[in-house]
């Protein structure tokens, strides 16, 4: 592992030594938001903020994606492949929650099936994530429930800490290694640097306030099924599906075609969709295998908590707590998984 | 790995109309590039997400059976946006085809079993392709007795007149064709499906049945099956589900930790016991 100094001020530096080949997305603010978008002018990135509403996740797997496009001639078509997949991106700012989003959505997208989600994976194949750690997490944050960390590093190519003045910079992935060799004007750590960070890291894991026992969670998922608590949860759901756009690890979309019927052309797109809503599953019949809301809510924990573990051996939840801030009707996860949990010692004690 | 999401180019080759209120076609598509036919290996009980560019996609089962060469057929029943596009679509007209999808009906598990295809209505078209299939020279050796039950409301929906003249004809297969009430000019079976299951009274010994049909029709049939002492793991269904990329990655077909369009559409009856009742 490399470490090295980043000077606040050198952030525009940084930038321009790379714009020339990447894509440069990092904070910044619109409309009262943070966001990530890709950087013209260095000057409106933000390094002062906790994290965006929407995740990064939107900028590998944008809100309405192309497909592909196609130009329609008489009973002829002709189809054009995106020709964009090759670029070079870099996220600079991620939190580590919204790393490991990406590292969920991988798999997710390699699990099923034959084939890959190739424009999903080309994109993440050359994108170098350059991630800051947490120092003051809120009250809504819960990665340590779930095997995460204010400072982990496992899902970044290289990992900032931010000491005030400037960030320690570690490079984590071999990626990450030799984009950071080639920013040779970068100073070495010293070693009151590496310790401050630490000390930040630390200071910032004690600062968590909720702390959930998610082990073998999908255990008591799976007999609970039909258990009436479903209602309960979904009471007050009013299927906004605002929990699930703003997950970083929802990759749900919906296919749709878009002509220009003038011009005869047009692009098959993609767009997110939400288990939320009752059109997601509704057959052309008329019949909906997840009509109500008690299945839909159940359906977004079961996935996360029980769907998730089973196919591939980790929970689908990072811990950032959109859902959490922004749910309308403050339906909060935490307090769901912890009903969730208590199922079993109600049981114990009617037992 | 090429973009999974764009379609192999097929031109219409044909047009069926396949019942009397001409709300169900078929249309034989014929691949423009020979190298996406080659590609495209697919067994009976597979399906494919087709589309008219520019319309729609939507998936579709395979009514073809690998063993009629050089096109590939669909059935569809005008339901919605885009099936009723195809329906308005004519020879020459392009087609894009994503596929095969889907796991199919289990071929291999299949050999040495004497087999019950019991399908009702327009959910016929790959039990069309199963059959063709096991009927084929190549492979009929492979398969014991065939019978197949098939049944509709009335005589003008019944499906794929031309094949099942040509099954009724042969002495290796038993063709059990109904319709719901008495009509002049029938010389079948009348009755639903689940009555006549009852009266053939196919024997579980070392078969396997495949269910495909009207929910109601499964239901009251599998009930017939079980009276007769057949197991959930000689049943099998093909389920159909809302789905849009049918490759596993647009999230909405799961059933519990199944996604239909990759682990399925089929699934034995065992299997489906398994899943939470969300289908
Ligand atoms: C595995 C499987 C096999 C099937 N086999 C058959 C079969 O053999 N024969 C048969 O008739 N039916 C079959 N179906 C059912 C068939 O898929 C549906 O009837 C069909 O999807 C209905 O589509 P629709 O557009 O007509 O209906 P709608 O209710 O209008 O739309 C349903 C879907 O069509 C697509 N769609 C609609 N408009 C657009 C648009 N502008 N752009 C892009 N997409 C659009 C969308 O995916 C939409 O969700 C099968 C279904 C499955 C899952
Ligand atoms: S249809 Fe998209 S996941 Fe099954």
């Amino acid at each position: 592992m490399d470490q090295k100094i980043l000077m606040k001020n050198e952030i525009g530096k940084l930038y321009i030594e790379l714009a020339e080949e990447y894509n440069f997305y990092a904070p910044v603010k619109e409309k009262g938001n943070i966001v990530f978008k890709k950087i013209l002018n260095p000057d409106d990135i933000v390094l002062e903020y906790f994290n965006s509403k929407v995740p990064p996740k939107e900028v590998l797997f944008p809100e309405m994606e192309v497909l592909f496009e196609y130009s329609l001639d008489g009973k002829d078509v002709e189809i054009q492949d995106r020709q964009d997949l090759d670029e070079k991106n870099v996220i600079f700012g991620i939190r580590p929650c919204d790393a490991h989003g990406f590292a969920l959505m991988a798999t997710f997208f390699t699990a099923h099936g034959d084939c890959e989600d190739e424009i999903f994976m080309k994109k993440r194949a050359n994108t170098i994530l350059m991630g800051i750690g947490c120092n003051e997490p809120k009250s809504t944050c819960f990665c340590t429930s779930l095997g995460g960390h204010p400072f982990q590093k496992d899902d970044l190519d290289v990992m900032l800490t931010d000491l005030g003045e400037k960030y320690l910079v570690e490079t984590i992935s071999e990626k990450g290694k030799t984009f950071i060799q080639k920013l040779k004007w970068l100073a070495d750590a010293k070693k009151k640097d590496v310790q401050q960070a630490q000390e930040l890291s630390k200071k910032s894991e004690e600062s968590f306030v909720t702390k959930l026992d998610l082990t073998d969670i999908d255990k008591i998922l799976d007999p609970n099924f039909e258990h009436p608590i479903w209602k309960e949860i979904s009471d007050i759901c009013i299927s906004c599906g605002t929990c699930s756009y703003l997950c970083p690890t929802c990759t749900c979309f919906d296919v749709i075609d878009e002509t220009d019927e003038y011009n005869n052309r047009g692009r098959r797109i993609r767009i997110w969709d939400t288990c939320q809503s009752c059109l997601y599953t509704l057959h052309t019949s008329g019949h909906n295998p997840r009509n109500s809301c008690i299945e839909r809510c159940r359906n977004r924990i079961m996935h996360k908590f029980s769907y998730y573990p089973k196919n591939y051996d980790q929970i689908g939840c990072v811990g950032c707590g959109r859902c959490v801030q922004l749910c309308p009707v403050n339906n909060d996860i935490r307090a769901i998984l912890t009903k969730i949990k208590n199922i079993e010692k109600e049981e114990e004690i009617s037992a | 790995m090429p973009n999974p999401y764009i379609p192999m180019l097929t031109k219409v080759k044909n047009i069926v109309s396949e019942n009397k209120v001409n709300d169900i076609k078929t249309i034989e598509l014929e691949f423009k590039n020979q190298e996406d036919y080659k590609a495209f290996n697919y067994i009976p009980g597979q399906f494919a997400e087709i589309s008219l560019i520019g319309k729609g996609e939507c998936p579709i089962g395979i009514a073809s059976s690998p063993t009629e060469e050089g096109s590939i057929k669909f059935t569809i029943k005008k339901m919605g946006t885009v099936t009723s596009e195809f329906h308005n679509c004519e020879v020459g007209d392009t087609v894009g085809v994503r596929g095969p999808c889907g796991n199919g009906w289990p071929m291999e598990d299949l050999k040495g079993k004497n087999l019950v295809v019991i399908g009702g209505g327009f959910a016929f078209s790959t039990l069309r392709s199963l059959v063709l299939y096991v009927l084929d020279e190549k492979y009929r050796k492979d398969f014991g007795d065939i019978t197949v039950i098939y049944g509709n409301r009335d005589s003008g929906e019944v499906l794929y007149g031309d094949v099942l003249e040509e099954w009724e004809k042969r002495d290796d297969i038993n063709v059990v064709l109904t319709i719901d009430r008495e009509e002049e000019d029938w010389t079948r079976e009348v009755g639903f499906v689940a009555a006549i299951v009852k009266k053939v009274a196919p024997s579980p010994d070392n078969a396997v049945a495949v269910v495909c049909g009207p929910p109601i029709m499964i239901r009251t049939a599998v009930a017939e099956l079980e009276q007769l002492g057949w197991k959930d793991y000689q049943i099998l269904n093909s389920l159909e589900m809302r789905m849009k990329c049918g490759i596993g990655k647009c999230g909405r077909c799961n059933i519990g930790n199944k996604y239909v369009c990759v682990d399925g559409p089929v699934f034995s009856l065992e299997e489906l016991k398994k899943l939470p009742n969300e289908y």
